[in-house]
């Protein structure tokens, strides 16, 4: 077994001196808002499915689409998971897709971002 | 339910933006050809506008928060067919360029992951590649990265840029 182990900080590095670009700051920290809020919305359903016992495939059954299609989206296999599933799924899950306005506080924070909003799936 | 608030989770420290990888259960390393060069790096330098930046925070998330579970915001997604075992980080650029990421990932045991010269788990970012809107990657293409996937995980330990 090799002992030596690699300098794998190169990723790091990049992105702090890369940073240093507003721009490249601006953008960076608009895509991990996207991303944060687009996984937020996933693992909560995944979580509320959990909490209510209910299968992948059964949630697949009452959404009408078939199992795999619902299994690769609580993964990491599908890209671009569609609005109209994701609705489909909270309201089978007893949760609706909300829209909701930021504090005051976020609000600021979310004038870096675009002024993009926050979006959640609500029991 | 409680939900948990974005700002409230690890994730990106607005500060500094570098506290993220220390929190991250998973490594971002990227493959070194034999010549030398970095072919992810090398694409991502070259990418248009802030197609790095939307990368890195692409790249970041999905190591915070790695397979199986969803991460990556719906830009991450597993290949399959002949590219099967490879992810790809996909995204748009000026007038619907199409630029992609793709990385294999890096787990195992303990001994597995040492024989690698890993620490820990890690996303290997082989290579990226860009093509028009509404065209396809051509087969060579797909062997091309496939060849490079391959090279990387004949290297033991590793052969990654630092």
């Amino acid at each position: 077994m090799s002992s030596q182990m690699l300098d794998v900080g190169l990723h790091e590095r990049r992105r702090a001196e890369r940073m240093q670009d507003p721009e490249y700051r601006k953008a960076y920290e608009r895509t991990a808002h996207e991303v944060a809020q687009t996984d937020a919305v996933i693992r909560e359903l995944d979580s509320l499915r959990v909490n209510l016992g209910m299968s992948k495939a059964e949630l697949a059954r009452r959404v009408n689409r078939n199992a795999s299609s619902v299994r690769r989206l609580f993964t990491a296999s599908q890209a671009r998971p569609e609005l109209p599933l994701i609705i489909a799924l909270a309201d089978a899950l007893g949760a609706e897709v909300r829209v909701v306005p930021r504090t005051a506080e976020l609000r600021q924070a979310g004038r870096d971002f675009g002024g993009r909003r926050r979006a959640s799936a609500t029991a | 339910m409680p939900r948990q608030n974005r700002d409230d989770q690890p994730g990106i420290d607005r500060q500094s933006g570098s506290d993220h990888a220390r929190r991250a259960p998973w490594d971002i390393i990227y493959y070194k050809a034999p010549d030398g060069k970095v072919p992810a790096i090398q694409f991502l330098d070259e990418c248009p506008g802030t197609l790095d930046a939307q990368f890195t925070a692409v790249l970041d998330a999905v190591a915070a928060a790695p397979p199986p579970q969803f991460s990556g915001g719906g830009k991450w997604e597993a290949m399959h067919g002949s590219m099967s075992g490879f992810y790809e980080i996909r995204l748009s650029g000026p007038r619907r360029e199409q630029f992609r990421l793709f990385c294999l990932l890096e787990n195992g045991t303990q001994e597995e992951l040492a024989r690698r010269g890993l620490q820990r788990p890690a996303i290997a970012v082989i290579t990226g590649m860009r093509k028009p809107w509404r065209t396809a990657f051509s087969e060579r293409d797909y062997r091309r990265i496939h060849e490079l996937g391959t090279e990387h995980q004949k290297n033991l330990p590793r052969s990654v840029a630092t």
